[in-house]
Parts: C-alpha cells; structure tokens; sequence
C-alpha cells in the first residue's frame, strides 16, 4: 500500500512544483517615507482654527526624503497644518507608538501632514522600521541633526505641531500617544471637530 | 537502522562538544553587570526609556559595545539595551517629567582582568570601576 503511494506522491509533487510561480526580479519596492508618501491637494472642505498671534515662527527648513526626493517644510505649512516626529529606528517608545500614530496621520491624511525626521539614523534600519510600523507619511533623514537641533529635540521621541502658515503651535519633548495627540489637533488645529 | 542511528549518536554528541573545546582553554568567566550613568540633566518621566543626549547620544538602544581588558582586547561585546530615565535629585518636585540621568545595564560574563575599559560604538573608551553594592558590577559615569 505504502509502496502504491509513493508514484501518486511524486506525480502530486513535481505538478506542485510546476504550478509554484517563478519568482521574477521585478524593481525593488519604492523606499517607505520617499515622493509617493507626499499628500496629495487640500481637502475643499478643511476647517481650520485660526492660529495665535502670539505663536512663534516655526524653523523652515529644507532637506531630503528618504528616497532622496528634496523636501521644503515650509511649502507643506504653507496649504494645512504639519506634524512633526522626531524618531529613531532604535527608539523603543517611538516604536511603541507608532502603529497607532501610522494609523492617525493615515485617518488625516492630506488634511494634516505627518512628516517623520530621523536624526542620525542607518537609512536601511529606518526602512525596517517604517515598514514595521506602517509608517506611510513622508520622512526626512536628518542625518546631522540640524533639524532636531533647530527645535531643540534632544531624545526621541518628540512632537511637533506647525499650524497652517508656519506658526509653531506646541512642542512634546517625550512625544505623546495617538488618542493625546488626535485630542490636541482637535484642540488646537481642526474648527468644527468634536 | 534506528538501533545503529542509537549505537551512534553518544559517540556523534560526544565529538560535537569536543570540537568546541579543540586547541583552547576555557578561561573561567564570572556574571557581572556593567552599568553606565549618563549624567545629561535631561528633562523625562522617571523610568521612562531613554538615550543619552548632548555629548553622549551615542548611548542608546542596539548602539554596540565592547568591554576591553587592559590590553585593549575585547572580553565581552553586545549590544546597548535602552537606558532607563533616573531622577537626577532627590526631592519631589511634584512634577511628571524632571531633570534625569540615564542609566544603562547590561548583563556581560568577563574573566578575571586587573581592569576594564567600555567602548561604545567605536568611540573613546571609559574606565569600568567595580562596585559591589548592589550585587558584582563594572560601572561608569559621563561626565565624570
């Protein structure tokens, strides 16, 4: 019997064999964080609260995406409001918080843009640690840290809010979970909003 | 076949091991804990993870490290846990985030030296004392 099987076992597996498709070396999968993570126009319908007098310029500041795209923060703050993370691939509260932070830029985007900055990192571990966490906002790679040292972020993490215009709004050193920071948006950027 | 597979395997087991020890003396190693204070004043939640800032941000989670002997020769090698946020006073100032340091502890298995030094990612090394306090450590403060 066993014997018997053994033709029908083989036959099963060269047929298994002839139907596993033959991988093909396609381009490699555009780097998380590059262009085609910038938002796309302005919501027609985006309300925003009026940002105070009071509040300072936020530091406008250029640099480069991580697939080398150039990236101008102040052309972002100039259509709607900017967020602002400062991370680290190696920081274990940044990774901590970041699904659910993927998840809120995801819930706003091209209403409010996330702009991730990594200071100082390895670009292939920030890759892994986008991908990891669903990170589809863009991200500048701030390898000398002269945008960290612009808005005095020492330790990752750390937030940032840019109203709409430039004015810098608040700052987290420590950085703040996603339902705080969904609030403070709310709060602080989004007129009509619950 | 199952018997000969059982006549073997002693013998099978027995050359894997020795293979390890072929041409060198085990040197014995003792458990200690190697312990750095990364005195940055910076501003955290008590027991908050954490990395070193200013001068030291080369203190961090999976930053790696080696604990070299007086010769320079590494004796243990690894990679940097995240530190953990320390009060860097001791009254209550009746706040969530305050001045703190930055403490790190690895566990590492050296042999017996005069002395150790700690590299971290591949900067200056810094003199280890021993400290038995809180159980067997080698331990460093920046500054110092």
């Amino acid at each position: 019997m066993r014997r018997a099987l053994l033709p029908l076992l083989l036959t099963v597996a060269l047929l298994g064999g002839c139907s596993t498709p033959t991988p093909e070396a396609g381009p490699p999968p555009a780097p998380a964080g590059g262009a085609a993570a910038l938002p796309g126009p302005v919501p027609a319908d985006l309300a925003l609260r009026p940002a105070p007098g009071t509040a300072p310029a936020a530091p406008a500041f250029t640099g480069a995406l991580t697939d080398g795209t150039p990236f101008a923060a102040a052309e972002l703050w100039a259509q709607r409001p900017v967020v602002f993370t400062f991370f680290n691939s190696w920081c274990t509260t940044c990774a901590s918080r970041q699904a659910a932070l993927s998840e809120l830029a995801r819930s706003y985007r091209d209403r409010v843009v996330f702009v991730g900055v990594a200071g100082a990192d390895q670009a292939d571990e920030v890759q892994d640690y986008l991908r990891a966490h669903q990170v589809e906002y863009p991200v500048v790679l701030d390898d000398q840290q002269t945008i960290w040292r612009s808005y005095a972020v020492r330790e990752p993490p750390a937030v940032v809010l840019v109203a709409k215009g430039g004015a810098l709004l608040r700052g987290w050193p420590g950085g703040l979970d996603a339902p705080t920071l969904d609030r403070r948006l709310r709060e602080l950027v989004l007129a009509g909003q619950p | 076949m199952r018997r000969s597979i059982m006549t073997l395997l002693p013998l099978l087991l027995a050359g894997a091991t020795g293979c390890g020890a072929v041409g060198a003396t085990q040197e014995a190693v003792s458990p200690t804990t190697v312990r750095v204070l990364v005195r940055d004043i910076n501003i955290r939640a008590a027991g908050v993870d954490c990395a070193g800032t200013g001068p030291y941000t080369h203190f961090h989670n999976r930053a790696p490290y080696r604990v070299l002997d007086p010769d320079g020769a590494a004796v243990a090698s690894g990679q940097l846990p995240a530190g953990t946020a320390v009060a860097a006073f001791a009254e209550d100032l009746g706040v969530e985030r305050m001045p703190t340091y930055c403490e790190f502890a690895v566990a590492v298995r050296v042999p017996q030296r005069a002395s150790y030094r700690l590299e971290v990612d591949g900067r200056p090394a810094l003199d280890l004392t021993s400290d038995s306090s809180e159980g067997p450590a080698l331990v460093a403060v920046v500054p110092s």
